[in-house]
């Protein structure tokens, strides 16, 4: 039995054709997906940490702590 | 959000899965055109090459009497790198003209490229060797297979 003559042009192009479309829109899937879930939420706890943030009354506890050298608790 | 996950793998497997050689020898010359033409310099002048011209082209190619064996080696090359399986009347005039150069090795590797470049496309090469098969008796060319060194 004699096996027909099957494609044999542009195979690569074919495959291309079929295949980076798709990985393109993956790979900006999954920056996406990325972005929305990990940079977003990091950036906003972030924010909603400094928000109400008193870097005078941190400062102060940390100065009462005796971490500093240049100023000490207010004790001593 | 799972399935979508089982899909992506799915897909990462189907692109994974043809042989890394088959995307490497083709990926130099790739051609994105709409139209079948491998060696086709996207003009919007001048006429893109036919398939028969280009057959024809590279069956007159191998066709010299006086070929050498370095336009033997350079015209193989040069063919491997396009985005398709030669034909079998081109592979056909290199066999002879590896004949008329005394080069069965050669002759062999062709038979090893081809089967290389059709990749995934398991059915390319039993094809071509069939339609081969009255030259490579003739010439008395072996197939890696009947050498026993198509296997690693």
């Amino acid at each position: 039995m004699s096996l027909a003559k099957p494609a044999m042009r542009g195979l690569l192009g074919k495959r291309l054709r079929f295949h980076l479309p798709i990985a393109f829109t993956l790979s900006l899937v999954a920056a996406a997906a990325f972005k929305f879930t990990v940079t977003e939420p990091r950036k906003q706890a972030y924010a909603d940490f400094y928000k109400q943030y008193d870097a005078v009354k941190e400062f102060n506890a940390m100065k009462e702590a005796g971490i500093f050298e240049s100023v000490r608790p207010s004790g001593e | 959000m799972k399935s979508v996950i089982q899909l992506f793998l799915l897909w990462s497997v189907l692109v994974l899965s043809p042989s890394l050689s088959f995307s490497l020898s083709l990926s130099l010359s790739l051609s994105l055109s709409l139209t079948p033409p491998l060696a086709s310099r996207c003009y919007s002048h001048g006429k893109v090459e036919t398939d028969e011209e280009f057959d024809a082209r590279w069956v007159t190619y191998f066709n010299k009497p006086d070929i050498d064996a370095w336009e033997l080696k350079k015209g193989m090359n040069t063919l491997i790198g396009y985005d398709l399986v030669p034909e079998a009347k081109i592979l056909d005039s290199a066999l002879r003209a590896c004949r008329r150069l005394n080069d069965l090795a050669s002759a062999i590797r062709i038979l090893e490229a081809i089967k290389d470049k059709a990749g995934p496309h398991k059915d390319i090469y039993p094809y071509l060797i069939q339609e081969l098969k009255p030259t490579l008796t003739e010439l008395g060319i072996s197939t890696p297979e009947e050498l026993g060194i198509d296997k690693i």
